[in-house]
């Protein structure tokens, strides 16, 4: 009996039957892939979130009533946009990673679908809010964003209940290879950083202020802690790599300098130069980039290589990981240009 | 006593043949085995092979209904034509090959002093009352020259006759392993998992779920 | 410039397989050596002629003479290793089947006697460059301190000459050298360095392990294995394929083959594949070389040393076939101990049936480990221990051929019972024991009357349990027992009567009347002549031997180089 599966290229041979053959009724395979369907549903998601966004944005300055110096717009505004950037690059790293390895994890839990969908309506909010020349928030977008920073937390919670629960507890073991700890804050960096955009597009060019504290400084800041915390999660899963290759020490060496520099920036005098923290920015960004690169290197030394793919996609270093970094680092020039530019008058 | 079931149904090895689960030896050697037919006889001569075959029946019982069983005598056959030995024999036996003729030859004379009959002539049943004798050591007429029908039930017949059936494709599908694996090995090792490459085994209820998945492993 | 890992190393699944047939023809020769790390390529080998005097005749390339062969070349030396099985490329000479891959194994006969005749062949016995490493399960584990003097310290068996200390830095340079993958930190034992990779992701048998340890409340960790969980230079991580007990073909598996063979070679050492030793020359109390067969006739190869390195059955088979004139009870058998004090470790396995799919194929087979019982000398309660010595236990998982020869020869099982049973392979787990079996004289290997394709006398192997090991074997099937049950396995059954790994044929000690050889692997009787690989183990552990095999390789290597200097 010819089966499905049977491929006619393939050379003669015996066929060997197994123990007893269902007689098939005539079946058509479900022709889509339940990975198909999901992605299918992301995506839709996301694009009704863009078109809900596009919709609920205020018009300008007349819904506003204030009114502020077209100059000074642009600040605000630039570095909004310069904030979604950041938080398109950390949603995209989280909606590709967190697809993978759930994937891996071949959705086991129900739960597992929701950051997929999350990020993709972040993603897509975000990828708005970059587009976005104007001042003034967007409701939607705002209230996506807070959405993905909570749906992240909620994620770290399952995550480290999930590792506590394993054989070994919280064990290196588990560590490294249940549910990252660290991922799901990537979601909720995305979430804060797009928020934080919102917030700016409505602060004050002149002296934007976030929570009462100076935009620029505090997000300058926050940034720098994300970048540790990033390199933390790096950190463990390099050294579960045992850096074995030199290059596995650059994105916790880096990144820990460029925070470094970004604190330093913060307590800077107004009006000093921010140029190196700036280099420290893009070179954190590249590097992010660059890990893609080096990580399909990697994919490529696992056995079997690119032809392996189904396999070492998966069990390889991941490759949508990296650009989180790359996200964060572009919130850090946000906070720099507003720094650099709050006070400049005209 | 357990029943053989479809535990993994539409479960084919095989699909993954031309996939990155199988390297080109993998294919050489899987190959070279699935051409030995039923008939393929190298070593037995036709007394022993008669009684082998209806062994082998005993030992693997395979279903009625299947299209192309696994020629379990022939792969016995085969490893004593190429003298491929486990490396070591028991000081009471002799070598491998004398202790398969000599065993076959055994149990066919005393399948005919107990029943009147060559073993392959007799029924399920009969032949089963003589394996167990010769599983407890209690077959012990001069016929067997002094060679422990236990160790030659134990040592030669379980072994070999098992490593045959377990070493073909349909006894793989039977039991729903992964068989060959390289270069692309595995990924998801917890309890209760499966790659898509790997057979699915049929929860009650949810037969044609699992029979699905089985048409895709080789994909 | 070729960028590591790249090209032929990851296997192509086009490739084709070789046209040349390693089994029957010698690809060491005509100045290369298979460079096996590639499909189909080449290094360079130095060579020697036979009627030249090399510095080392070293006849196996497994665990103790491959190392041992290392070493002493990159110490500028003249090596030549000879082993009488084939020189793979495991990328394109290994299928993952079973049957086939018995072409690992020594086949060549061998005769069991005894009350509890030991299994050999797949079991423990290697037939190929690299020794049995190639087939190891690459449980990579160091000996408890206190077992180097088990006699002084714990009152049974025999001191080795070496201390442990010592022992511990050679220990430090093998898991360097294999790059072993263990956990972050080892539960067990002294402080030790750090591994240089990090454990594997253990599979769910070995988490059926993690859970009845934990309900029995004692320790357990990732196995350490000598297969890499991240890339090292051509070697791939591990793809956890399952059949490392089959030859490892990703190369991920730091067997001998792949890691101190290259080194040797590039060290200019000479490696003799398809070669067999039958008989070490010797005249004025010296060796002065090594009979061997290769390529259709017996050839004579000059040597200022010889080291025999063929595990504790060729070793002393090839001692004792080498009787002449000088030496009519064999070489450096002064002490009537070569041969003698044959041990095998106790590898008794419970298995049980679990509601979960456990799929125990996938992965390194011992992912999980627990070495409890070699570290505690008491025990209470329905554990106390009445015995000396201990065991360690591992998850398990065995390919279909190997379960369903155990379900038939260990659980009685034939017919439609057994083809029903096979049908929960998916569904089963087990733990199985490595445990320290003791040191008995009428445990040994003599010389049958049965000759072998060479004309030569083969191995007679003659093997009975003491009380201890019986006492032992009861204590670990019953708390095996407990833990798999505890871990949720049902109908649970023991597989009582199996054994692993083969030492002590040629101990070694500090003196010559109870002892074949001294603490430099050097036997008492011939300067020039050594053993080293498991037979000069004094006593066994509750430990796979290989990475202690590998560290006295190491130190005779220190001790020789020191000796010229």
């Amino acid at each position: 009996m010819p089966m499905p599966s049977d491929r006619a290229s393939r050379p003669p041979r015996r066929r060997a039957a197994s123990v007893k053959r269902r007689v098939a009724p005539v079946r058509v395979e479900a022709a889509v892939h339940p990975v198909v369907v999901l992605a299918a549903v992301a995506a839709g998601a996301g694009l009704l979130t863009w078109f809900a966004a596009g919709r609920s944005k205020p018009l300008g300055l007349a819904a506003g009533g204030r009114s502020y110096s077209s100059r000074g717009h642009d600040v605000t505004a630039s570095a909004a946009q310069r904030l979604n950037h950041a938080s398109t690059m950390l949603a995209a790293s989280v909606l590709f990673d967190s697809g993978l390895e759930h994937y891996r994890g071949q959705f086991f839990n129900r739960a597992m679908y929701t950051p997929i969908v999350v990020s993709s309506v972040t993603l897509a909010a975000s990828l708005h809010g970059a587009g976005d020349t104007d001042t003034g928030s967007s409701r939607v977008r705002h209230a996506v964003q807070a959405l993905a920073g909570l749906t992240g937390l909620i994620g770290f919670g399952f995550h480290a209940y999930n590792v506590g629960k394993r054989e070994g507890g919280y064990s290196f073991q588990n560590l490294f290879y249940s549910a990252p700890i660290g991922a799901p804050m990537a979601l909720t960096l995305a979430g804060v950083l797009g928020v934080v955009a919102e917030r700016v597009r409505d602060a004050d060019p002149d002296e934007p202020h976030l929570a009462g504290l100076s935009a620029g400084r505090s997000l300058a800041v926050a940034t720098a802690g994300m970048l540790v915390g990033t390199t933390l999660e790096a950190g463990l899963l390099h050294f579960r790599g045992a850096f074995q290759n030199p290059a596995m020490f650059v994105p916790v060496t880096l990144p820990p300098l460029a925070a470094a520099l970004l604190v330093r920036a913060a307590t800077k005098p107004e009006g000093a130069s921010q140029a190196t923290a700036k280099w420290g920015m893009w070179a954190v960004s590249a590097m992010g980039v660059g890990g893609v690169a080096f990580h399909a290197y990697g994919v490529a030394r696992m056995m079997g290589g690119w032809a392996n793919w189904r396999q070492n996609l998966i069990d390889g270093p991941p490759l949508p990981a990296p650009p989180s970094f790359s996200g964060v680092a572009l919130g850090g020039l946000a906070a720099l240009e507003l720094i650099e530019r709050s006070r400049i008058r005209f | 006593m357990r029943s053989r079931l479809d535990l993994y149904p539409g479960y084919d090895v095989l699909a993954k043949r031309d996939g990155p689960s199988w390297n080109a030896k993998t294919r050489e050697v899987l190959e070279k085995r699935l051409a030995i037919g039923p008939e393929t006889r190298r070593f037995f001569d036709e007394v022993e092979w008669s009684t082998m075959t209806a062994l082998a029946e005993r030992i693997v019982p395979q279903p009625a209904d299947r299209a192309d069983p696994v020629p379990v005598a022939a792969l016995v056959d085969h490893k004593l034509a190429t003298d491929t030995r486990d490396g070591y024999r028991n000081a009471e036996l002799p070598g491998e090959r004398e202790a398969w003729r000599l065993g076959l030859r055994a149990l066919d004379s005393e399948a005919r002093a107990r029943f009147g009959a060559r073993f392959h002539e007799l029924g399920a049943w009969a032949q089963d009352e003589l394996l167990k004798l010769a599983e407890k050591g209690d077959l012990d007429s001069a016929v067997w020259e002094g060679m422990p029908s236990k160790l030659f039930f134990h040592q030669r017949i379980l072994a070999d006759v098992v490593k045959a059936y377990y070493a073909h494709p349909t006894a793989w599908n039977e039991i729903g392993w992964g068989g060959p694996a390289s270069p692309r090995g595995y990924v998801r090792m917890d309890f209760d998992r499966r790659d898509p490459w790997e057979a699915a085994e049929a929860k009650p209820g949810r037969e044609d779920e699992a029979y699905q998945e089985n048409l895709r492993v080789g994909r | 410039m070729r960028i590591p890992g790249l090209g032929n190393a990851a296997d192509n699944p086009k490739h084709v397989t070789p046209g040349d047939d390693p089994e029957h023809h010698p690809r060491a020769r005509d100045g290369r050596a298979p460079n096996v790390m590639r499909i189909g390529e080449w290094v360079p080998m130095r060579q020697h002629r036979d009627e030249e005097e090399v510095d080392f005749a070293i006849v196996g390339t497994g665990a103790g003479g491959g190392t041992l062969a290392c070493r002493l070349a990159e110490g500028g030396l003249s090596v030549v290793a000879f082993d009488a099985g084939p020189y793979f490329r495991p990328l394109e000479d290994f299928a993952s089947d079973e049957s086939h891959q018995s072409k690992l194994y020594w086949t060549d006969e061998r005769i069991v006697d005894g009350e509890n005749p030991l299994q050999m062949g797949s079991n423990n016995s290697g037939k190929a460059v690299g020794g049995s490493t190639v087939h190891y399960a690459m449980v990579a584990l160091r000996f408890r301190p206190e077992w180097f003097k088990t006699r002084t310290l714990m009152g049974y068996g025999a001191d080795w000459p070496l201390d442990w200390r010592e022992m511990w830095r050679y220990y430090d340079q093998v898991e360097d050298d294999l790059k072993i993958s263990g956990p972050v930190n080892y539960p067990w034992g002294p402080y030790r360095r750090r591994y240089h990779r990090r454990a594997h992701e253990i599979n769910a048998a070995a988490k059926v392990l993690a859970r009845g340890a934990e309900a029995m409340g004692i320790g357990w960790t990732p196995t350490p294995l000598a297969t890499v969980s991240a890339p090292h230079g051509d070697a791939p991580p591990c793809v956890y394929r399952g059949f490392c007990t089959l030859g490892c073909s990703t190369n991920a598996k730091q067997s001998v083959l792949v890691s101190y063979l290259p080194r040797a070679l590039k060290a200019g050492a000479e490696i003799r594949d398809l070669a067999m030793v039958g008989r070490i020359e010797t005249r004025n109390g010296r060796a002065t070389g090594v009979h061997y067969f290769r390529e259709g006739k017996w050839r004579f190869q000059r040597a200022k040393n010889v080291v025999v390195a063929g595990y504790a059955i060729e070793t002393p088979r090839l001692l004792l076939n080498s009787a002449n004139q000088e030496f009519p009870d064999g070489l450096a058998n002064s002490s009537g101990l070569v041969g003698r004090n044959l041990m095998v470790q106790g590898n008794q396995a419970v298995w049980g049936v679990f509601d979960e799919e456990i799929r125990s194929y996938k992965g390194p087979p011992s992912l999980a480990i627990s070495e409890h019982w070699n570290y505690d000398d008491k025990g209470h309660g329905p554990f106390a221990k009445d015995f000396f010595g201990g065991y360690s236990y591992m998850s398990q998982g065995p390919l279909p051929q190997l379960w369903a020869n155990t379900q038939a020869s260990a659980h009685g099982l034939w017919g439609e019972a057994l083809v029903a049973e096979m049908q929960r392979y998916n569904h089963v787990a087990g733990l199985k024991v490595v445990s320290e079996y003791m040191p008995q004289e009428r445990n040994r290997v003599t010389l049958a009357d049965v000759k072998d394709q060479y004309g030569l006398p083969v191995a007679r192997i003659t093997y009975s349990w003491c009380d201890n090991d019986k006492a032992l074997n009861r204590h670990a099937l019953k708390f095996l027992r407990e833990a798999l049950s505890a871990a949720g396995g049902r109908e649970v059954w023991d597989q009582g009567d199996d054994t692993c790994h083969l030492n002590g044929t040629a101990r070694m000690g500090a003196d010559p009347r109870t002892s074949v050889v001294d603490a430099d692997c050097r036997s008492w009787d011939i300067p020039n002549l050594y053993v080293c690989d498991g037979s000069v183990f004094p006593t066994v552990g509750g430990v796979n031997p290989s990475l202690t095999i590998q560290a006295v390789a190491l130190r005779t290597a220190d001790r020789i180089l020191a000796r010229r200097r």
